[in-house]
């Protein structure tokens, strides 16, 4: 297993880069955030410091485009998983001794890892943008390690629910239905401190809010929230446990 | 694999797709067995159930009743044991095009689970003669070329047995030669037991060893080239005359098994048409026949003797729909 693990796992990123579209795509969506939502937004940001906890808006919202990043690669997993489906390869794939849970968790860690190359490029956008970033090492590896649980935990999820499609158009309906109720109902963009009560009641079961939080007290304040770590790991592992059964069980070939 | 265990065997295996009513069985008590080391051919129209079988051997799809063993192992309890000792070559080529043709070979190998492949695999490009290409990306290839390459993955495991899905649908003629020259040789030289399916008469006839026909999901006949052609033991003439001849005077000939008229032409099946025509020139006179045909026996009437149709007789709507398009044409112009 570990062999056909690595053999797909490999693929999936290679594809990645030898796809520059798709590479652009993921890189692009985030860095608009920053750019324009960000600079268009500065401005009035500075007059609520105390509300955002910072006078630099767009070091409020690193954190949180981060973290919707994270939600919308699991909708290339999908894609990648039905193309698959449709051009054949997953027949391939499975006249050999490759299980479906194995070609599930190499599609949810390919998506996560398109994910995390996004890190250093959004890092290094935040910085040109006047951000300064004081996290010791430990800080780093909790905040990329949450980030990477958001991603696998989103990627696994969207592979459940389209586990049986083969028609194209699914990953961007589910992702409708997914990322932006998500995106606006987590402290990723704004702080959840002024949502009405029943937004708040969302917010509080939503990952996207955690990984926010967690990445913001350590853009802010340099500090490490062990709480929302621990929500994220759940969340993770509890996704790839039903992406893992449902693929199991329910993933079609063609 | 010990010796005598056949390649291939299945037992009343059938395939049922949606409900038990409304259904479709796509095989129907198929039973057949494949002896190791040969070329087995898999003959039938289109939507007989042969695309359908190699799913259910190589564990695609579900078994619905019945038995199916590859390389002695059971399809259904044993999958991961089938599908370590087969091989599958797709009907369209199906190839990761991203990637080049060594890095196709690599994902293989790791998806087989198989260390030091590295030399067999440049054995396997250097029968193929595709050495040379292998670090281009595989788009760029030839339809011959990818053809040849998806066999290399298929054997780079060392199977026992490959199965070949329509090997040579959609070739032009070259190719196709080429790709028979190839299943020929790929079989003697790395002795593989080769399962492939065709519509194609000929290309069963040049290729198998053994032979099953199979039509609405059930085997009809099975057998060598040879012996399917023994069952038909008689020659089809086909006589066009331009006077009325009846078939009271053809039947009287010797060796005459049966005379019936299609359209304006006599078809006469006799037990050796080298002995019938000399008879038969001596009855009619020669200036009143206008054409002769003689159809010795092939698989074709084998076929035709065993369903009533010709094989081919599926191309219809094809012709049809050309026929269409060429009306279209005219009524624009």
């Amino acid at each position: 297993m570990r062999s056909q693990l690595w053999g797909l796992y490999a693929r999936e990123v290679l594809r990645t880069f030898r796809n520059p579209f798709v590479l652009l795509i993921t890189v692009v969506q985030p860095f608009m955030w920053l750019a324009f939502f960000g600079s268009g937004f500065a401005q009035y940001a500075k007059d609520l410091a105390s509300v955002y906890g910072t006078s630099n808006y767009i070091e409020f919202l690193l954190p949180g485009v981060l973290s919707t990043s994270m939600l919308s690669v699991g909708m290339f997993g999908s894609m990648s998983t039905i193309q698959d489906k449709r051009f054949g390869f997953m027949k391939r794939i499975l006249i050999t001794p490759t299980s479906k849970e194995v070609i599930f968790l190499s599609k949810a860690l390919g998506s996560a890892t398109r994910g995390l190359i996004q890190i250093p490029i959004m890092v290094a956008a935040a910085t040109a943008f006047g951000v300064t970033l004081a996290i010791s090492p430990l800080g780093w590896a909790i905040w990329v390690l949450a980030l990477l649980c958001t991603a696998i935990g989103f990627s696994s999820l969207f592979l459940a629910i389209t586990a049986r499609s083969t028609d194209w158009q699914t990953p961007g309906v589910v992702s409708n239905f997914i990322t932006m109720p998500l995106m606006f109902s987590s402290a990723a963009l704004y702080p959840s401190s002024g949502f009405p009560e029943w937004m708040k009641v969302i917010s509080t079961y939503n990952p996207i809010s955690y990984t926010a939080t967690l990445g913001r007290d350590l853009v802010l304040h340099g500090q490490i929230d062990p709480l929302a770590f621990g929500v994220l790991a759940l969340f993770a592992g509890l996704m790839l446990t039903l992406g893992y059964v449902v693929s199991a069980r329910w993933l079609r070939v063609e | 694999m010990s010796d005598g265990v056949p390649a291939i065997e299945v037992h009343d295996l059938s395939k049922r797709y949606g409900s038990a009513t409304n259904g479709v069985l796509a095989l129907d008590h198929v039973n057949l067995s494949v002896a190791r080391g040969c070329v087995f051919g898999l003959l039938g129209p289109n939507g007989a159930g042969k695309t359908t079988l190699i799913k259910v051997l190589t564990g695609i799809s579900d078994i619905t009743s019945g038995e199916g063993r590859v390389a002695g192992f059971d399809v259904r309890r044993e999958s991961l044991e089938v599908r370590a000792r087969i091989g599958w070559v797709a009907a369209e080529v199906i190839l990761d095009d991203d990637f080049s043709a060594w890095e196709n070979l690599w994902l293989q190998a790791k998806l087989q689970d198989l260390t030091n492949w590295e030399d067999r695999a440049t054995h396997l490009l250097q029968y193929f003669s595709l050495l040379d290409r292998k670090d281009d990306k595989v788009s760029k290839f030839s339809t011959g070329m990818r053809k040849k390459l998806e066999i290399s993955l298929a054997l780079l495991h060392q199977p026992s047995v490959i199965f070949m899905d329509e090997p040579t649908i959609g070739l032009d003629v070259p190719t196709r030669r080429m790709l028979w020259d190839i299943i020929t040789g790929v079989h003697k030289e790395f002795g593989v037991t080769v399962l492939l399916t065709t519509h194609y008469i000929e290309e069963a006839d040049a290729l198998c060893d053994q032979i099953a026909i199979i039509d609405k999901g059930r085997i009809i006949a099975q057998g060598s080239p040879s012996e399917l052609k023994a069952r038909v033991r008689a020659d089809i003439v086909q006589l066009e005359t331009s006077d009325t001849i009846d078939a009271a005077t053809l039947r009287a000939l010797p060796g005459v098994q049966d005379v019936w008229a299609q359209g304006d032409d006599w078809m006469i099946r006799v037990g050796s048409s080298e002995a019938f025509l000399p008879l038969l020139l001596r009855t009619v006179p020669t200036d009143h026949i206008r054409r002769i045909s003689v159809e010795k026996p092939s698989l074709e009437t084998v076929f035709l003797d065993l369903t009533g149709r010709r094989l081919g007789q599926e191309d219809e709507p094809m012709r049809d729909i050309r026929k269409f398009y060429a009306q279209m044409r005219r009524a624009r112009s």
